[in-house]
């Protein structure tokens, strides 16, 4: 019997270039019955909701189980992962799937803790869209390892009825912090969403852009940074607190717009305003805005670590999460209003119009501007830590 | 099977996994490059000052508020009727309570609201100090209230009365002394954990800097292997700390000794207990104003500043709401209580009390890293996300916060009665079972409860030894406080409080059962 699977599985390996529906077949099929753990950050109950639906799809149709393992924050699984790797488990890990960003899927990727070579092969990636950053995550290849599932773009989030002109530019910006003291802020690095906030400035800024495609030279870096350090002197004091400490993450910034305490809040997610907006979290005039010159975007990917128990059941949930009906039932701002990966036009007519009705009301959009080196956000966050860190 | 034999076995199977956790946290400290890295790090001597500031505050103010309270109401009727109190106030949960405190005191908090009052609580960590110094005052009452000898104290307190000493100088001359040795314990927990409090710092405490356990909690997160040591060596170095504080703690008690042994022979008649009556409504109000914060955002429907009431009122949050994680957390708690309470009274009995202090180790020292070396032993065994690993991870905790409540009464027991047992012939056995446990049921039970709201309150054991697939009412409402939305943090943060409240009274209930049956448990 196990000499049989070996040569099925060898003539399979042998006809892969042909057979690829019949490989997803058999996938499908070893897939059947599987428990699959996806381990995600559970901060936003609008996340966990849209979860909770695709957990219900997952069992009705294909017959896998999906557990969503909630995290405050997606370092914990890295950490698992690792643990797990250096403990000697190398198969039957409690991962099965992992929501990523740049920093965890280059630290996993450089570990070689991932499945490599699987995210190409799933049907639904001819519709992805192949104009964004889908085939590399924070300026590094991704082989194939982690497969799109949304998109993301840093934007500002202010509300129109304060009668205040939206700054869209960083001299503007600061001119804006001058007019209304104490009335801005940006979440505290390593808050990932305060790390992207300090490179959008950084690549605004800086007068090399080259240098922040590579990782960064230590004999370049105060050349580089220089600006953006000089640019965060003049702002911090104008901040709220006078800058001497910043909230802990851009939710609880919304949170502070909504009750008048900060003018701007950031987001990583064009439509959240919508949803904010949905939830009566913020007033009908509340807009999402950026820069005129681009703002800073990624693409977030699903990733299967190396060692996980139920490989086959993952890339059946990965390739379900690109399917154009959950990718229109996610860009929904009523349900979750996350950015698409799919591209409109490579959809068959009714889903195409359908993923275009979902595009967020209340953005003003801005060009994407690609991310630094994955490498940039640590050695970011450290001399932020190192110069702004303590009051 | 010995008893003792069977005590060294209960425990080992505990406390086995604190030896690979203690060699991974020494590590560093032999590595001088780290302690260069710490000595850099710019964000360390502002955390530093943040902790010392909040745990000077949470232990002092601790210890004040208790003293005040006890020496103004103890004994009598006000004291009883506080007593009554105090199982519920002790059973509300730290990130429950932290929660309700912001949403009362916060900069846009409901303070703010109501008459403008606004004050920063994170600077310096004063918020986290002094909600610590209201929760642990209430943990310090209650062993009090479990561990005085009420019979011996109140004559001796008639005796100073009667030589003409009026009511607050007889309670310094005669309860304190007694009173303070027996919650040198308690102390010693509440220092360890004001010093190494992650989940309560991250929602009220200073965030740049924040405490120097939450950077370590940070730092050992870190995927770069010299910010995991940096880590490990600040874990080592509160350890260090709490060595200060005790070395503190006992200086003081030297003065203090020395203090209430010199009599002057004047009288004073200060009575202090219209002040302890007040301060016991105020705590016990901020509780309930705080408890009310929950309730109302759980049901508060767009509510923005500065109303001072929600726009409207709904119950969509409480449909959305997820209540699985109950079950799990109640299953968890009850699981390890109960064990736990197995596994003390084996100790109690055959364990020697010499190497208490060895048990209870856990509670003096971060838990991350005994977490980290739970977890490995774990995945060699290839027992984490299981319901086994996960009891066990929280053992480490439950057993010496047990032990803590109950070592003090069990030494109480008086040895006549266990001689008279022998003279019967009876057994080790026997007399445990039969003279040993009946008697000592009301502290037990308050262990039983205490064991079960240390489960309740486990963050990192659940995350790590579940390997994540554990959803508990905790893990779900610190994953929930990094996100902004302050109704169903409301909604979590009162669901954490349910299980503990309905543990504390049911144990509270079944000892008033047992005093009416039993004359000397009343």
């Amino acid at each position: 019997m196990r000499l049989l699977t070996l040569l099925l599985s060898l003539v399979a390996i042998g006809f892969s270039c042909f057979a690829q529906p019949t490989d997803w077949d058999s996938l499908r099929q070893q897939a059947k019955g599987q428990t699959v753990y996806f381990n995600a950050w559970g901060g936003d109950p609008a996340v966990n909701s849209y979860l909770d639906w695709v957990a219900g799809e997952m069992k009705q149709h294909y017959g896998v189980t999906l557990k969503v393992v909630r995290l405050a924050d997606a370092a914990d699984a890295v950490k698992r992962i690792q643990s797990e790797d250096s403990a000697g488990r190398k198969d039957n890990g409690s991962v099965d799937l992992l929501w990523v960003n740049g920093e965890n899927f280059h630290t996993l990727k450089q570990a070689g803790l991932l499945k490599d070579g699987w995210a190409w092969e799933l049907p639904n990636w001819r519709y992805v869209d192949q104009k964004k950053p889908v085939r590399e995550d924070f300026s590094q290849p991704t082989d194939g390892a982690e497969a799109p599932w949304g998109s993301a773009q840093l934007m500002l989030i202010g509300n129109a009825q304060t009668g205040v002109k939206f700054p869209r530019s960083a001299p503007e910006l600061l001119a804006f912090a001058k007019a209304h003291p104490g009335k801005l802020s940006y979440p505290r690095p390593p808050d990932f969403t305060g790390t992207a906030f300090i490179e959008q400035l950084l690549i605004v800024l800086t007068r090399e852009p080259q240098a922040l495609r590579l990782p960064p030279d230590p004999a370049t870096f105060k050349q580089v940074t220089a600006p953006l350090w000089d640019y965060l002197d003049q702002l911090h004091p104008l901040l709220w607190r006078g800058g001497k400490t910043f909230p802990p993450t851009p939710a609880r910034m919304d949170r502070m717009l909504a009750d008048g305490e900060l003018l701007m809040s950031v987001t990583f997610n064009p439509a959240h305003v919508d949803n904010l907006i949905d939830r009566k979290q913020l007033p009908h005039t509340a807009r999402a805005f950026g820069f005129a010159q681009g703002m800073l975007g990624n693409v977030h990917f699903v990733t299967i670590p190396a060692n996980a128990r139920a490989q086959a059941g993952a890339q059946v949930v990965a390739n379900f999460l690109m399917s154009p009906q959950a990718q229109i039932r996610k860009a929904n701002p009523a349900i979750w209003g996350d950015t698409t990966i799919l591209d409109s036009a490579t959809l068959p007519a009714p889903l195409g119009e359908q993923l275009n009705a979902q595009k967020p009301a209340h953005l003003q959009a801005v060009p994407y501007l690609p991310e630094p080196h994955a490498a940039w956000v640590n050695a970011l966050e450290k001399e932020w830590l190192q110069r702004y860190g303590a009051k | 099977m010995s008893l003792r034999f069977l005590a060294w076995f209960a425990v080992g199977c505990v406390f086995a996994p604190l030896l690979p956790g203690l060699l991974m946290m020494a590590k560093p400290a032999l590595m001088p490059e780290i302690w260069q890295a710490l000595w850099a790090d710019n964000q360390w001597s502002g955390a530093l000052l943040a902790t010392l500031n909040s745990t000077v505050i949470s232990v002092a103010g601790s210890l004040v508020l208790c003293l005040v309270l006890f020496c103004g109401l103890w004994p009598g009727a006000r004291w009883r009727r506080y007593a009554a109190q105090l199982p519920l106030l002790l059973a509300l949960p730290h990130v429950a309570f932290a929660s309700g405190f912001l949403f009362l005191f916060a900069d846009n908090g409901w303070l703010t609201r109501l008459c403008g009052i606004s004050f920063h609580l994170d600077e310096y960590g004063m918020g986290l100090g002094i909600l610590l110094a209201l929760k642990e005052s209430w943990f310090l009452l209650w062993i009090a209230s479990t561990q005085l000898n009420y019979q011996t104290l109140s004559q001796q307190l008639t005796v100073a009365r009667s030589l003409g000493y009026g009511p607050l100088q007889c309670r310094i001359r005669v309860l304190v002394p007694s009173l303070l040795p027996r919650l040198k314990w308690a102390l010693l927990a509440v220092v360890a954990y004001s010093l190494s409090v992650v989940d309560v710092s991250i929602i009220l405490g200073p965030n740049n800097p924040p405490t120097l356990a939450v950077l370590a909690w940070q730092w050992l997160n870190d995927a770069d292997p010299q910010r995991v040591a940096m880590g490990m060596l600040t874990s080592l170095l509160l350890v260090g700390l709490l060595g200060c504080f005790i070395v503190l703690g006992w200086i003081l008690w030297r003065v203090f000794r020395r203090a209430v042994g010199r009599f002057s022979g004047q009288r004073h008649l200060l009575n202090i207990q219209p002040l302890a009556s007040s301060l016991g409504l105020v705590m016990t109000a901020t509780c309930i104003a705080a408890l009310a914060m929950l309730v109302i955002w759980s049901m508060a429907e767009g509510w923005f500043y500065p109303a001072i009431l929600p726009d409207g009122w709904a119950f969509s949050g409480w449909q959305a709401a997820e209540l699985s994680p109950l079950g799990t957390t109640l299953l968890l708690a009850l699981a390890s209580s109960f064990t736990g309470l197995l596994v003390i009274i084996l100790w109690l009995e055959g364990g020697n009390p010499r190497f208490d202090l060895w048990l209870a180790l856990p509670l003096f020292l971060p838990a991350l890293p005994l977490v980290a070396g739970q977890y490995r032993m774990l995945l060699i065994l290839q027992q984490d996300g299981g319901w086994p690993g996960v009891i066990w991870s929280h053992l480490l905790w439950v057993v010496p916060y047990m032990l803590l409540v109950a070592r003090p009464a069990w030494q109480q027991i008086d040895p006549r009665l266990v001689i008279t047992a022998r003279t019967f012939g009876w057994s080790s056995w026997k007399i445990v079972c039969l003279v040993k446990l009946p008697l000592l049921a009301r502290p037990l039970l308050a262990a039983l409860a205490v064991g079960f709201s240390v489960s309740i309150a486990q963050y990192l054991p659940t995350l790590y030894a579940g390997a994540g697939r554990f959803t508990t009412v905790t893990t779900q409402t610190v994953a929930l406080s990094s996100g902004g939305d302050p109704q169903q943090q409301a909604i979590q943060a009162l669901l954490q409080m349910l299980l503990p409240f309905i543990m504390f009274i049911i144990t509270l209930q079944v000892g008033r059962l047992l005093g009416r049956f039993r004359q000397g448990l009343r």
